[in-house]
C-alpha cells in the first residue's frame, strides 16, 4: 500500500468518525469504516484485511451497549475477504468496483445482523433487505467518487 | 488468476493463523461479560475517540449558542413563573407534613450534562454524558430533561457516563397517573422501524379507563426512578388481556433525538420505595435512600 492510498483510508476513517460522532449525523453519512476497510484491504494480505477489520470494528463498538462485537466480527470477516478479492479480480472496471462496494457492506452488515443481540436488533427483512441495500448504495456512490477523486487508479467506464 | 501475484507458502498459513485467531478473538469479544465489553469501550471512548467526542461538543454548544434569544426568554418567563407560584406551596406542603408528622423529603440533586450521541452501529438507544463519578453520578440515576423522563446511566466513568433512553429495550419504568389512581409499568415497544419505536404502559387494572392525553408519572416504585418524573401522555388502547388488564400507548414527553442537555438525578428521594427483597412482600416495604 502506498502512502497516498493510506493516507486516503486513514483520512475515510477519520472523517466517518468526525460525521458519525463529531457532528451527529448518523446515517445521514454514508459507512465511510466500511469503504475505507474495502478499499485498504485490496493491498493487504488476508491477515493485514483481517487485522484492519478488527481494529475498525472495535472503534465502530465503543458506543455499542447492545451487540458489543458485532461490528468487530463483520469487518473481520469483511476484511479478510476483500485482502481475497484482489487475488481473484483486477477490479479496475467501474462495475466491478461498484459491485465489490455493495456487496461488502451489504456482507458486512448481514453478518454484524446475525451475531447481534437477537432481543435488540431489527426485523431481518427491514434490516437486511431494505435499510442495508440503501446504505450499501450510498457506500458505493462515496466509494466511486473517493476513488475517482483521490487513488491513482481511474475508475474505467 | 488475474490481479497481484501469489505470496509463498509460508506467508499463506501465516495469514490463515492470524485471519483464524481474529475470528476468534472477535467471537470471543461477543461473548465477553459485559463489564469486560464495558471495559474496552470506555477505553477507547476516552483515548482514540475522545478528539470526535469534543467536536459534538463543540457542535452541540454551538447550537446551543445559536437559539432564539426570544424562545430562551420565554422559557425563563415561564420558569420563573412556576418558582413564583410554587412559594406558597412549599410552605403549605411544610405544615401538612407537620400535622401529618412526616418527616422531610430528602430532595434529589440535579446535575447538568451534554448529550452526546454516536452515529455509529449499534449505538442506538445509547447516550453519552460529559460527566461521571467524579460529579457524583452513579449506575442507574435517572435522566431527565425540561420535559421529562430521557432514560438512565448504565456505566460510569470518571468523567464521562453512558446511558440508555426509553427505546431501548430493557427500559423499564414504574409509572401512574397524577391523581395516583392507576399504575403500570411503561416499556418500549419496538416499531417496524426505530422511528416507529413507542412506549407502552402495560398492567393497569382493566377498568382504569384513562382518559387520551392523562398525564404519565414514575411512580418510584422499585427505587430505579424517583417519583413525580413525568414519562408521556396517554394514546390509544394497546391491548386488553381478558378482562383482566389493559396497555395503552404513551405518547413520550421526550423523543431522545432532540434531546442535546439533560439532567442527572443524584441521590434517591426518601419517599421512594426500593424493590423489596421478598415480593411477596408486596408494596409494605419501608421507604430508603439509596
Amino acid at each position: 500500500m502506498s502512502v497516498r492510498e493510506a493516507t486516503v483510508v486513514a483520512g475515510l476513517v477519520v472523517t466517518h468518525l468526525l460525521l458519525r460522532i463529531g457532528f451527529g449525523l448518523q446515517d445521514a453519512a454514508p459507512d465511510l469504516m466500511v469503504l475505507a476497510l474495502l478499499l485498504a484491504s485490496r493491498f493487504l494480505s488476508p491477515g493485514g484485511g483481517a487485522l484492519l477489520g478488527f481494529g475498525l470494528g472495535l472503534v465502530e463498538d465503543a458506543f455499542s451497549m447492545l451487540s458489543f462485537g458485532a461490528s468487530v466480527f463483520a469487518l473481520t470477516l469483511v476484511g479478510t475477504t476483500g485482502a481475497q478479492v484482489r487475488v481473484l479480480f483486477v477490479g479496475r472496471s467501474l462495475l466491478f468496483q461498484s459491485t465489490y462496494f455493495f456487496l461488502g457492506k451489504s456482507i458486512r452488515d448481514l453478518l454484524a445482523w446475525l451475531v447481534s443481540n437477537p432481543g435488540s436488533r431489527d426485523a431481518f427483512v427491514d434490516y437486511v433487505l431494505i435499510e442495508s441495500p440503501l446504505a450499501a448504495l450510498y457506500v458505493v456512490a462515496a466509494g466511486v467518487t473517493v476513488r475517482h477523486l483521490f487513488l491513482k487508479d481511474p475508475v474505467r467506464k | 488468476m488475474a490481479g497481484q501475484p501469489r505470496t509463498g507458502r509460508r506467508q499463506q498459513r501465516r495469514d490463515v493463523h492470524i485471519v483464524l485467531g481474529l475470528v476468534l478473538l472477535s467471537l470471543i469479544t461477543i461473548n465477553l461479560p459485559v463489564q469486560s465489553q464495558r471495559a474496552i469501550g470506555n477505553a477507547l471512548r476516552e483515548s482514540v475517540l475522545r478528539p470526535f467526542i469534543e467536536v459534538q461538543l463543540l457542535v452541540v454548544r454551538t447550537r446551543a449558542r445559536a437559539r432564539d434569544y426570544h424562545t430562551i426568554r420565554a422559557q425563563l418567563d415561564s420558569a420563573l413563573t412556576f418558582v413564583a407560584s410554587g412559594t406558597t406551596l412549599a410552605e403549605e406542603n411544610r405544615q401538612l407534613r407537620g400535622i401529618l408528622a412526616l418527616s422531610e423529603r430528602s430532595p434529589s440533586r440535579l446535575l447538568a450534562a451534554s448529550v452526546i450521541r454516536s452515529g455509529t452501529s449499534g449505538s442506538s438507544s445509547v447516550f453519552q454524558l460529559n460527566a461521571g463519578s467524579a460529579e457524583g453520578i452513579e449506575p442507574f440515576d435517572a435522566v431527565v430533561t425540561e420535559l421529562g423522563l430521557l432514560g438512565q446511566v448504565q456505566e460510569v466513568g470518571q468523567v464521562s457516563s453512558m446511558g440508555y433512553d426509553w427505546s431501548h429495550p430493557d427500559f423499564r419504568v414504574s409509572a401512574m397517573t397524577t391523581d395516583g389512581q392507576a399504575h403500570g409499568l411503561v416499556e418500549a415497544e419496538r416499531g417496524e422501524f426505530r422511528e416507529q419505536d413507542r412506549l407502552v404502559l402495560r398492567g393497569t387494572a382493566y377498568l382504569s379507563n384513562l382518559q387520551r392525553g392523562s398525564e404519565i408519572l414514575t411512580s418510584g416504585r422499585g427505587g430505579a426512578y424517583p417519583r413525580g418524573i413525568r414519562i408521556g401522555w396517554v394514546g390509544e388502547v394497546a391491548e386488553t388481556s381478558a378482562g383482566w388488564d389493559i396497555s395503552y400507548y404513551i405518547v413520550p414527553a421526550v423523543y431522545p433525538g432532540t434531546a442535546t442537555y439533560a439532567a442527572v438525578h443524584i441521590g434517591m428521594p426518601e419517599d421512594t420505595l426500593p424493590m423489596p427483597l421478598d415480593t411477596a412482600a408486596g408494596l409494605n416495604v419501608p421507604g430508603g435512600s439509596r
